[in-house]
Formats: C-alpha cells, sequence, structure tokens
C-alpha cells in the first residue's frame, strides 16, 4: 500500500498536510540538535487496526504507571542504555520532553512531520509510514550513575535517589562487558512489528544527540500464543510464575514501588537486567531428563516435577536440590519476569552462536526480591553450567504521566 | 485501546507557529519598507545603543589585550605570548555573540585571525613571525568592526555574497595546495623520505577542507586524492596516497617520481578549474555537509590515512572547511534562523576544543594512539555538529 493511499483514509493526505506546512516549515523549531520538529505527521489513521488484526493496536502510554512493564508482552524489544551529555538540568529536561513527545507520537502510530525544504533531511526517519501502532510502548528508568553514584552529582538529583537504586553487587561466576552494563538512562522499547520497535529506539537516538550518547544497544525476541507463557531459547517456560502476581493487588506488592520511596517513584518500579548468555549448543546436546533436571520441570508441558499442570503449585522438595525452580521458590520471593531472548552472531573461535536471554525484571525491592535470589542461583543454580552472565543494569523507573508532563518530571522539578 | 484526540493539538500548535511566522514575516516586511525609507545613517541610530556600546567596548578592550601581545610578540617572549593568546580569546568569546548578530561580516573577519593566535597559544615553540601578521590583521579587522554599519541586504544577497567569500577561500586553498605540493613532491623526488613525511600532512590540509569541490571535477578527486581500498585496479593507482603508503609502508620512494609530477599536474589543474566554476549556494550548503561525512565516514575510523595514521589531520581539515561555510552564511542565518547559528557557533567552539586536545605543538596524535574511548568522544562531537550543520539548509 502507497502512503498517499493510506493517508487518504484519515481524511486529510500527507501530501495535503505537506502543503499546509509550506510556509510553517521555514520557521523550524531548533532545540538541542537543531532537529526537533516532533509533531504529528499524519492523522490518525495509523492508530486503528488494520482490518481488526490486534497487531494495529495501540497500547496507552499515560497512566498512573509506564506502559511496558505490566503490559503483556509483545514480540519485539530493543533496550538502549545511554550516557547523558547534556550541559546542565535543562539540557536533560528538554531531552525528556523530546522524548517524551516522540513516545506519544511513535505508540499512537503517529510520524514526526516534515517540513516543505527538500534540501533538509526528513524529521522521521519514516520506515514506519505506513504501519500501525503494533502495541508499541516504551518504558525509561534511571540509572544510579545519574544521581551521581560512582561519580561526580552532575545535576544536583543526588537527594533524589530511590532508596534500592544501586548497580547489582558482584556475583560468583559472572563475567561482565562493562561496556554492555548499566548507563544513566534505560530505554525499554516492544512492539508486535519489529521495524515498529526499531523505529522508536533510532529515532529516540536521534533525538538525542548533543544531550546524550549510547552506551549499548540489545534486540529482543520472544514469541508465544496469546495465554501462554513463552518459551526461552532452551525450550523451556520463561515467566510461569508470573501468574502468581497477575492482579491489580498483586502488582502493588511484587512491581509498584512502595510509599517510602522519593515522591517521583510512585507508581514505578525497579527494572534488574541481565544479559545471560546460554551455551545452545552444549545444551542441545545434554539429554531430556539432564535437562528437566536443571530446570526442575517438564519440558513440554512445564509442569513442575511431581505436578500435572503448569501452573500447579510447585512443590520444591519434589525437585533436584540445584534445580533452577526449586532455587527460585526457595527464595521465596516473586518477581515481575519480562525478558527476552538474544541472538547476536556466531562466536568465530568455536563457530557456536551468540545467543541467550536478556533477562529483565521489575520488582519494588530489588535488595529483598531479587538480589539475594540472584545470588543463590549464582552460587547454586545447575543452570550455571549451560549459562553466562555478560552485562548487568539496574534502573529506576519512574512512575507514569499524565498527557502534558514529560517521563521524570518530578525528579527533575520537584 | 484508545483513539486519542491530541491530533487537535498539534494542529493548533501547528497554526501557532503559522501565525507566529506570518506576523514575523509582516514584521520585516515592515523593516524593509523602513529600510528602503530611511538613509543608511539613520539605520545605524535605529540599533539599539546598548548593544552598540557593549560591541565597542568588547572591541576596545579586545584591541588592547592584542596590543599587549603585539609587544610580547615584539619581544619575543614565548611566555607572555602565550598567556595573551589565551586572553585574546577569553575577551573575544566574552562579547562575540552580539557581534555575530549585528555585524556578520566583520565577525568572521575577527574569527579568522583570533583562532590561529589562540591554537598558537598551546604550542611548545611560538611562531614570532607568523604570529606578527595574523596579530597585525586582527587589528586591521577589529578596526574595521568598530566601523561596521548594519547590513541592509536581502537573503538572497546574503547569500550570494556568502558564495562569493567563499569561493575567494576555496581559491586561496587551492593556490597554496599547489605550493604545498611543490614542496612535498621536492622532497620525495629528492628521495628524502624524512623531509616528505614532514610535508606530508601540509600537502594535505588544503585539499581535505574543500574536497568537495574537487569531487565535482570528474576524475580529478581519486587522481589525486584515491585510497588503496578504493581502486578498482591497483596497477592504476595514483596520487598522495600512492606516495604515503611508499613513505610509510614502504619506506622506499623509488618509483614514485612520476606520481609525484602527477600529483603537481593534478592539483594545477584543479587550480585552473576553480578560478572559473560556478558555485550556488545550494552546493556550498551542501558541501559542508559533504565534508563532515567525509570525516564522519573515512576519517574518524581511520581508513583515509591508512599508512600515516595522520587521520587526525584531514578530520581538522574537513571541519575547518565546513566551518568556512559556517561563517561565510551567518549573515543568512542571522536573518534566518540565529538559533541554530548560535547552536553552531558553540558546537565549532566545543569540536575544536576536543581536536585541540589530540593535538601538540601544531600537530595531531596519531590514529593508531587514540583509544576507543578517544575517538568515540571526538565521533560524538562530530555528531552534533553535524546534526546541526545539517538544518542549515533551512535558510535556501
Amino acid at each position: 500500500m502507497s502512503m498517499g493511499e493510506e493517508s487518504n483514509k484519515g481524511g486529510m493526505s500527507r501530501l495535503d498536510f505537506l502543503k499546509m506546512s509550506a510556509v510553517a516549515g521555514v520557521g523550524l523549531i531548533v532545540g538541542g540538535a537543531g532537529m526537533k520538529v516532533i509533531e504529528r505527521a499524519t492523522g490518525s489513521d495509523r492508530n486503528k487496526a488494520v482490518d481488526g488484526n490486534i497487531e494495529g493496536e495501540q497500547v496507552e502510554m499515560y497512566g498512573e504507571h509506564q506502559a511496558g512493564i505490566v503490559t503483556p508482552q509483545q514480540t519485539y524489544m530493543y533496550l538502549a542504555s545511554f550516557k547523558i551529555v547534556a550541559a546542565d538540568l535543562a539540557a536533560v529536561i528538554r531531552l525528556m520532553k523530546d522524548w517524551t513527545k516522540f513516545s506519544d507520537l511513535s505508540t499512537s502510530g503517529g510520524s514526526m512531520r516534515t517540513g516543505d525544504n527538500p534540501m533538509l533531511p526528513p524529521s522521521d526517519t519514516g520506515e514506519t509510514y505506513d504501519l500501525p501502532a503494533s502495541g508499541l510502548t516504551v518504558t525509561f528508568g534511571f540509572g544510579p550513575s545519574l544521581f551521581g553514584v560512582g561519580g561526580g552529582d552532575r545535576y544536583g538529583l543526588a537527594g533524589k535517589l530511590p532508596i534500592y537504586l544501586k548497580d547489582i553487587p558482584r556475583m560468583p561466576r559472572e563475567k561482565l562487558d562493562a561496556t554492555m552494563s548499566g548507563g544513566d538512562v534505560i530505554v525499554q522499547v516492544c512492539a508486535d512489528d519489529q521495524q515498529v520497535a526499531f523505529h522508536a529506539i533510532r529515532n529516540f537516538i536521534r533525538l538525542s544527540t548533543g544531550a546524550a550518547t549510547l552506551n549499548w544497544l540489545n534486540e529482543g525476541f520472544i514469541s508465544g500464543r496469546p495465554g501462554t507463557t513463552p518459551r526461552n531459547l532452551f525450550g523451556f517456560k520463561d515467566g510461569t510464575a508470573n501468574v502468581l502476581h497477575q492482579t491489580s493487588a498483586g502488582f502493588d506488592q511484587v512491581v509498584w514501588a512502595g510509599e517510602d520511596e522519593p515522591e517521583w517513584m510512585r507508581g514505578g518500579t525497579y527494572m534488574a537486567f541481565r544479559k545471560i548468555r546460554m551455551l545452545l549448543e552444549v545444551w542441545d546436546r545434554s539429554s531430556m531428563a539432564e535437562q528437566q533436571d536443571t530446570f526442575g520441570r517438564y519440558k513440554e508441558s512445564g509442569a513442575a516435577y511431581g505436578k500435572q499442570g503448569e501452573f500447579d503449585e510447585v512443590d520444591a522438595s519434589k525437585l533436584p536440590d540445584t534445580a533452577h525452580v526449586r532455587l527460585a521458590k526457595e527464595s521465596k520471593q516473586l518477581i515481575h519476569r519480562r525478558g527476552y531472548s538474544y541472538t547476536d552472531g556466531v562466536d568465530p573461535r568455536t563457530g557456536n552462536v551468540n545467543a541467550g536471554l536478556l533477562f529483565i525484571s521489575y520488582q519494588r525491592n530489588p535488595e529483598e526480591q531479587f538480589i539475594p535470589m540472584l545470588k543463590l542461583m549464582q552460587s547454586n543454580d545447575k543452570l550455571n553450567e549451560y549459562t553466562l552472565h555478560i552485562a548487568s543494569g539496574m534502573f529506576a523507573c519512574p512512575g507514569g504521566i499524565r498527557q502534558g508532563e514529560y517521563i521524570g518530571q518530578k525528579l527533575f522539578e520537584s | 485501546m484508545h483513539a486519542r484526540t491530541d491530533n487537535r493539538f498539534s494542529k493548533l500548535g501547528y497554526i501557532g507557529i503559522f501565525a507566529l511566522l506570518a506576523a514575523t514575516l509582516a514584521a520585516c516586511g515592515n523593516n524593509k519598507d523602513a529600510e528602503s525609507a530611511a538613509p543608511a545613517s539613520a539605520q545605524h541610530a535605529e540599533t539599539p545603543a546598548n548593544d552598540n556600546s557593549a560591541i565597542q567596548e568588547g572591541t576596545n578592550k579586545l584591541q588592547e589585550v592584542t596590543k599587549q601581545l603585539q609587544e610580547a610578540i615584539g619581544s619575543q617572549n614565548a611566555d607572555e605570548v602565550k598567556k595573551l593568546g589565551k586572553s585574546v580569546n577569553d575577551a573575544w568569546l566574552a562579547y562575540e555573540n552580539s557581534v555575530r548578530q549585528a555585524f556578520p561580516l566583520e565577525y568572521v573577519e575577527v574569527e579568522k585571525y583570533v583562532m590561529p593566535i589562540f591554537s598558537a597559544s598551546a604550542y611548545d615553540k611560538v611562531d614570532f613571525e607568523a604570529l606578527t601578521v595574523t596579530a597585525a590583521k586582527l587589528q586591521g579587522a577589529l578596526d574595521a568592526l568598530k566601523n561596521a554599519k548594519p547590513t541592509t541586504a536581502n537573503t538572497s544577497e546574503l547569500l550570494l555574497q556568502a558564495v562569493d567569500n567563499y569561493k575567494k577561500y576555496v581559491q586561496e586553498q587551492a593556490d597554496q595546495m599547489v605550493v604545498q605540493a611543490k614542496l612535498f613532491t621536492d622532497a620525495v623526488k629528492a628521495g628524502n623520505i624524512d623531509e616528505a613525511k614532514r610535508l606530508y600532512p601540509q600537502a594535505r590540509v588544503n585539499f581535505e577542507r574543500i574536497e568537495p569541490i574537487a569531487e565535482s571535477f570528474g576524475d580529478l578527486d581519486p587522481r589525486i586524492d584515491a585510497r588503496e581500498a578504493d581502486v578498482e585496479d591497483i596497477g592504476a593507482w595514483t596520487g598522495i596516497h600512492r606516495i604515503e603508503k611508499a613513505l610509510w609502508a614502504e619506506n622506499s620512494l623509488a618509483g614514485m617520481d612520476k606520481y609525484a609530477d602527477q600529483l603537481v599536474a593534478d592539483i594545477q589543474e584543479l587550480q585552473q578549474k576553480v578560478s572559473s566554476f560556478e558555485l550556488e549556494p545550494k552546493g556550498m550548503v551542501a558541501g559542508a555537509m559533504e565534508l563532515l561525512n567525509e570525516a564522519a565516514t573515512s576519517k574518524i575510523t581511520g581508513e583515509e590515512e591508512v599508512f600515516s595514521h595522520l587521520d587526525l589531520v584531514d578530520f581538522a581539515a574537513n571541519v575547518e572547511g565546513s566551518k568556512t561555510v559556517y561563517l561565510s552564511i551567518i549573515p543568512a542565518l542571522n536573518e534566518k534562523n540565529p538559533d541554530l547559528g548560535s547552536q553552531l557557533d558553540t558546537q565549532f567552539q566545543k569540536m575544536e576544543q576536543v581536536l585541540l586536545a589530540y593535538q601538540k605543538n601544531g600537530e595531531y596524535v596519531t590514529y593508531d594512539k587514540l583509544t576507543t574511548e578517544q575517538i568515540r568522544e571526538i565521533s560524538d562531537e562530530l555528531s552534533v555538529l553535524s546534526t546541526l550543520m545539517s538544518q542549515t539548509a533551512s535558510i535556501l
């Protein structure tokens, strides 16, 4: 379908719109990096589901909480870490405003308006002109370094450091790559269409020019039929335990930050990130019994040892001592898991595929819910024979915003 | 899932801009009427007095510091020259913004001479002779600034003027290129490897400052500047990078005479063509962008100078060439996009500052000595600069 055809459905064609902007284009709004025309280019035609297809749907970005945390998992994710280089707090705020504006635009299926001057680069990169919103969500989080932890307090935010925001402490058996870990700001973009997700992260990067630079970028995928738990690259269901807290009260208990946190964290949460290399080739050569012992669940049904169904309550005593699920249960903590698989080319030395899990979990108190669990697993988990943690990060995700506010506003302005 | 209504807001914002712009245009129109009706002197009087007096004051101060600098140069006091070189720069930075807005043409002249004085302050060895000339020219430019009148030209006139100024620069660079090429190839033909290596960077900069112009003359650019990786038939590879390989990789200048002779002939041909070529504002602005793209693709990656690793020399020359275009279009930027003008000003300063850190006595650190983090730092500043520069076409 051509751009023109689709645009016409919305009442005003893209061309009409460009004509209208003929004069306004001269008055380019030039901000931090000279590319700040984050205005809607098209009508709302892209907001509609295409032929009733669920992929066309929008996920509301405004509300008490940020989207992309308890939102049912979309198929694709990009996770980008930025170092903030803005000269001052005002420049940080400008970036957040631009990012918020573009989030609003892209999560509702819009593109940036382009002026009439063909000598200028187009404002929007354009690869989603004829694609729907595809359930796009954008989730922002702030790393300890933004608050001056481990360095200077560049933006005067040290006083607003949330209670549990610190880098994940050293763990046994990890081999972390510092250049792929941490960061001042994390942006998680998820969508059911990979091109829509990439378009969003690409333009977040573009808009950050001069105010932030990209540390690292990960690309993830996960697939499962609606209502089923998706499987990781070891073929096991991943995140079965999420069902234990999938209610509003459960989320309050497990995910959303407590009253004791700074004001800006109300409705927020902590994102824990581990990039976990999975040794697929070794795993694929191990027996079914070995694989199931490693998790303590049956591979196909997902049921814990001694049980019939995936969601039957786990009886830890029935599982091998070092089984992954047994250790998770013994930690007696719940976390909200929202990980994605990744592949990353070939290890030239072995010919093995670089692949694994972009582990992401959201929790209200990582020190209680996550760190002890991680420590227990890094020490005892049978899964360690097949995995290696290679990157790490902890981020505080602020609460949601209302229309007209910008992301993190309460952090930067109060 | 929500059908949202905030489209209305962007449309409103839209009309807002439209109205604002219309008002601006109307205001411009009024101004022009006033301009054509009033004599130039009356125009001058209309300029807010405080603005102008700040410029007069700043210029007086800068002239005073420059005078001290000239005295220090006269008495060959190197420490004092270095100290005052920095003071000259500080005195200029203190008020250059208002000059750029009010007297863009004079601004460019001053900027041209402040920069080398400031750079020299970082060198161990002071070139008193060169500084004597530069300081005198700076005084002249400052005299001109004190007597400057606001321009009354419209944007298209300003742009044509910009092209004229820029073409002069291109010609200067081409002329200088011939001189440097002769010096360099003389050393090559004399088989003097050390001397040729010493002269090589100087033989590069003039070309790299105006490379997009050379690219418009058919195969002249590849004849002069092709890299080994670019050529289809290695046997047909000519130009300065062929000699670069002989100097740094082969350590022998045997068989280089023919390349040396051809290099001079090609550069003379370039000089010839430059003297009669046509340039439009569009091409000039696009060329400035091409220069930064060159820096961003082949220089920052170390691919341009694979044997000598002098990529930063080319990088800096690309940036300088691009800055010259920026300086030429300041009057038009003031007219159409003053915000962009001041952002570019800041970013060129940042870029130059970062580059300065990799200079020792006017010589750039070789690329192979840079860490990934250092390269990234340079690249990040260039990205910001390029993004801003890509918006300069808004004046066309």
